[in-house]
């Protein structure tokens, strides 16, 4: 229904968002600098951050609209926000570096600003150089995802402990980060390799299912007792965690959270559910209520979003750990935060897909050609994250006076080496083309993006700071 | 017999070299890594923790089968070994080739040859040697070096770029195998443990990791330690002077911080912790006579280490407590952290032996401090510092250090570098005609080699139709002049 109101409107109309964006980003630039008159600071990290983000929310806002019109010339002004994102980006970073006297990568805060700065200029490498134009659709809202983190991370300059002031710890973090935006940009491209593949539109239904469940399992694994949801106490005054003893955080408990958690999860369960008893059955009627249920879970996620940065921003809770009442911030919780979010995202491109699927096919480099250029950004990538593994090592080396203490970063990120090493012999030995190859490429993504989450989150080690 | 375990060898060594078995390896590997991280490990866990987290039985199970040791299991070492002979199969048994190709470059291209390349073209010339001539300097202007190869009585032309390219993934086997070799050697040579040194204390003893003990064939010194903080209180750095002492001389003298070793004969002592060990450098404490004859003097205490007060009476430090509390009619130390301390003094006269117990500040139910002929007074406090050193051999990190060096440039020239072959040589086609076959090859980027080889194309075409103009020149010249 949506797609054909949208085939009625004439191109002129086309101009309407872009001038209402165009608006919106003036509007909210405007109101920044009367700001900025008021506090006589102009170039401050905050203020460069805040523009950055309106830049790459235009842009984003602009792909959508893409998304959902099909106009072209959006994704034209989109790259112009994007653009300007970057330059606005590359100034926070530049000041941060300044002010910190050591490159942006100590803290999560930090490390996030790098790996948006290096996402955005790969994103418009791609545009330009391989003519991916509507890449940013994917890598713009993750961008947007990981500004709005570090408006609620803490921003003040932290001086380093003794381990972290060596330059190899900077040029570690430098590869990693350089690595993994070059394999995000991977795994965006192998995704709209398999859109100009002509791979089926409820496939990438289950998939986006398939995401959704991982992150809310992901979440529930801090389910309570009696249907509450365990989160990090904060200490407001120091602005940090709070730890029981070395290594053990204190975990406070919000009601009834849990239920909501494990009922949005039934939810964003539920299309697979339906994909796969149609498959079975071979009802392709199920397909629809599938994607009216994708409606439903993506309402449910908003929700649970919603009542979480309610509960979680901040409040005290009962702990179970200690007697009392503690805390908490929604800065103590970011991977749950951008878990939600991400979700949120993947089931808006799967409506993108869902609706306007030619108009991505007409806007998108050939199967083959996306195929070459998923192959070149591996190809950039597996030396970045040998050197990275190899950096790391020789610090820990200088520090510990080990090179490998199999600590579970470190076996994840030999891990993400062997999947992408696995790849590129398949590829050369093997011709592995196409959807495997594919496959393969999105299979690397989600190892590293465990690696750069799931192991900080769920599993203890050396990297602690990351 | 001999012939059923000959063609046993070779099935094994066929399997092994196979990619289906290294790729097999490969995943194995990835697995075991998984689960090792999700299953608590041994020694980084301690054995309380591990046993609230499984059942007698699990734990049991997982301690029978190596799982809460995976990265040190001898079946996990094994499986790196297979790994490692995989890779060496593999090599071996595709290296011949590989060297063929790369030792021995196909220069002159026959015919069937000339019928398989994908890339390929053909030009009309006039005479073979000086379309020959003419793909030369073409060849020449590209930046490649052309040779003249003149087999069975064709000459042909062979340029060809980065040949190196086609070893490349040599190279990055060997630099892993390299890699692992030091692993290998490590984990059989090297050793790792630590030591904590007192300001002024000298030791060759390290306390290894798994609680043995370690002589080393010299003695390291400690001559000050010390840490650094930020104006917000966390430390900033951490350093201590270490001095080296071999066959009784000092030999090397070094401050070190964290991130920044000593090495002496292979021994490399890291900055580790640093802390207060809980014991009294120095109490500095004001004495007065307690009849209030004589001036008041200030004295310095160690433990356990009397000072003289006049002929008849001696002080000494007999304990010190850093954090105490009164409990059940006993002092204790809630802590080694010096939050509330407090000193025990026995004062002591030689003449009658008596003992008196003075506690500073006084605790009722111990003190006997009026009974004192000396009032003491706490000036200031001094606590003992120890440095904690990490101390580690490895021999094998240089064969490390090397293979990633190695395999950094291997990655770069596998990846980056593109082998390139052209070829031209003067045929007759199919109808009669001479012209100059040319022919490319590269191993990857196909799309800029095929740019290339255009180009390539139309330097040759646009010298050839330079020659073809100016003879065409001389001849329309020729009958004019003769008009004239």
């Amino acid at each position: 229904m949506a797609r054909a109101r949208v085939e009625q409107q004439p191109a002129a109309t086309g101009t309407t968002l872009v001038v209402l964006v165009g608006l919106s980003v003036a509007f909210l630039l405007f109101m920044a600098f009367l700001n900025v008159v008021k506090t006589g600071n102009l170039l401050n990290e905050s203020n460069l951050l805040y523009a950055a983000l309106i830049f790459y929310a235009g842009a984003g806002a602009l792909y959508l609209g893409f998304g959902v019109t099909g106009t072209e010339s959006y994704v034209r002004f989109a790259s112009l926000a994007t653009w300007a994102g970057m330059l606005a980006n590359t100034g926070a970073v530049a000041h941060r570096w300044y002010e910190a006297g050591h490159p942006p990568f100590a803290s999560i805060y930090e490390m996030l600003l790098s790996f948006v700065w290096t996402l955005a200029v790969l994103t418009l490498i791609a545009e330009k150089k391989y003519g991916v134009k509507v890449i940013g659709t994917v890598t713009m809202p993750v961008a947007i995802v990981g500004v709005i983190l570090m408006q609620l991370l803490r921003t003040e300059v932290h001086p380093l402990v003794p381990a972290l002031q060596s330059t190899w710890l900077h040029v570690h973090v430098t590869l990693a980060m350089l690595a993994y935006a070059a394999c995000a940009l991977s795994f965006a491209l192998a995704m709209m390799f398999l859109i100009q593949d002509k791979m089926k539109t409820e496939t990438f239904l289950a998939a986006t299912s398939a995401f959704g469940i991982a992150t809310y399992l992901g979440v529930l694994t801090r389910f309570e007792k009696w249907g509450g949801l365990s989160v990090v106490a904060w200490d407001p005054e120091r602005k940090a965690e709070v730890f029981l003893a070395k290594g053990a955080r204190l975990f406070v408990v919000i009601p009834d959270l849990g239920w909501l958690m494990l009922m949005v999860l039934a939810a964003v369960a539920a299309p697979l559910v339906l994909y796969l008893v149609s498959r079975w059955k071979h009802a392709e009627g199920l397909i629809d209520v599938a994607n009216r249920v994708v409606f439903v879970s993506i309402l449910m996620q908003i929700l649970a979003l919603v009542f979480f940065l309610l509960r979680a921003r901040d409040g005290s809770y009962a702990s179970l750990d200690a007697d009392g009442l503690f805390p908490t911030s929604l800065a103590a919780s970011p991977f749950i935060l951008s878990g939600l979010v991400g979700s949120i995202f993947v089931s808006l491109l799967y409506l993108l897909l869902l609706w306007r699927r030619q108009d991505l096919e007409r806007m998108l480099p050939s199967a083959e050609d996306l195929d070459r250029i998923t192959y070149k950004t591996i190809a950039i990538a597996f030396p970045l994250l040998t050197l990275m593994i190899a950096a790391g090592a020789y610090w820990a080396n200088r520090t510990w006076g080990s090179y490998w203490s199999w600590d579970p970063k470190e076996t994840w990120a030999a891990i993400t080496w062997l999947v992408y090493a696995g790849y590129l012999h398949m590829r050369i030995t093997r011709g592995w083309r196409g959807r495997r190859a594919a496959y393969f490429a999105i299979l690397g993504f989600v190892v590293v993006m465990f690696t750069f989450f799931g192991v900080t989150y769920l599993l203890p080690g050396l990297h602690a700071y990351a | 017999m001999a012939g059923t375990l000959r063609t046993a060898g070779r099935s094994i060594w066929q399997t092994l070299s196979s990619i289906k078995t290294g790729v097999i390896l490969l995943i194995i590997v990835v697995i075991v890594s998984a689960a090792g991280t999700l299953i608590l490990q041994r020694p980084v866990t301690d054995a309380d923790e591990m046993q609230r987290a499984y059942s007698p039985e699990m734990l049991r199970l997982l301690d029978a089968i190596g799982l809460t040791d995976t990265f040190h299991a001898w079946w996990f070492v094994l499986l790196l070994a297979l790994v490692s002979l995989s890779i060496v199969a593999a090599s071996i048994q595709r290296f011949p080739n590989a060297w063929r190709f790369y030792a021995r470059p196909y220069k002159s291209p026959d015919e069937s040859f000339r019928k398989m390349l994908a890339t390929q073209t053909q030009i009309a010339i006039a005479d073979e040697r000086a379309g020959l001539a003419t793909a030369e300097r073409a060849f020449r202007h590209l930046g490649l070096k052309p040779e003249r190869v003149t087999k069975n009585d064709r000459v042909s032309l062979f340029a060809e770029r980065s040949r190196i390219s086609v070893m490349a993934v040599y190279i990055v086997h060997a630099s892993l195998l390299l890699i692992f070799l030091g692993g290998i050697v490590d984990a059989l040579y090297g050793w790792r443990g630590f030591v904590a040194l007192t300001r002024g204390q000298q030791s060759g003893q390290v306390q290894m990791h798994d609680g043995s003990g370690r002589t080393l064939p010299f003695a390291i010194r400690c001559d000050g330690a010390g840490q650094e903080n930020y104006a917000d209180g966390s430390p900033k750095k951490w350093w201590s002077k270490l001095a080296v002492l071999d066959g009784g001389q000092e030999v090397l003298r070094k401050e070190i911080v964290v991130n920044d070793p000593l090495v002496y004969r292979g021994v490399r002592f890291y900055q580790a912790s640093y802390g207060s060990t809980g014991k009294v450098d120095k109490l500095v404490l004001t004495v007065s006579p307690a009849n209030g004859q004589g001036d008041p003097g200030e004295i310095a205490l160690s433990e356990n280490d009397p000072v003289q007060l006049d002929s008849d009476t001696s002080v000494r430090l007999a304990e010190f407590i850093p954090d105490y509390v009164v409990r059940d009619g006993q002092v204790y130390s809630r802590s080694t952290e010096v939050e509330n301390p407090a000193a025990h003094l026995i004062v002591t006269s030689k003449t009658t032996g008596k003992a008196t117990n003075v506690w500073l500040p006084p605790i009722p139910g111990f003190e006997q401090n009026a009974d004192s002929p000396y009032r003491f007074e706490a000036k200031d406090l001094r606590m003992g510092y120890f440095t904690g050193l990490e101390v580690s051999h490895e021999p094998g990190q240089w064969a490390v250090w090397a293979g990633v060096i190695l395999m950094g440039f291997g990655l770069a020239v596998v990846f980056y570098v593109v082998h390139m072959r052209f070829w031209a040589v003067p045929v007759v086609d199919a109808r009669g005609h001479l012209t100059l076959w040319v022919g490319g090859a590269a191993n990857k980027n196909k799309e800029a080699f095929e740019e290339r080889f255009q180009k390539l194309v139309g330097e040759i075409e646009a010298e050839l139709k330079l020659r073809i103009q100016a003879s065409a020149r001389v001849q329309e010249e020729e009958p004019s002049l003769v008009g004239v």
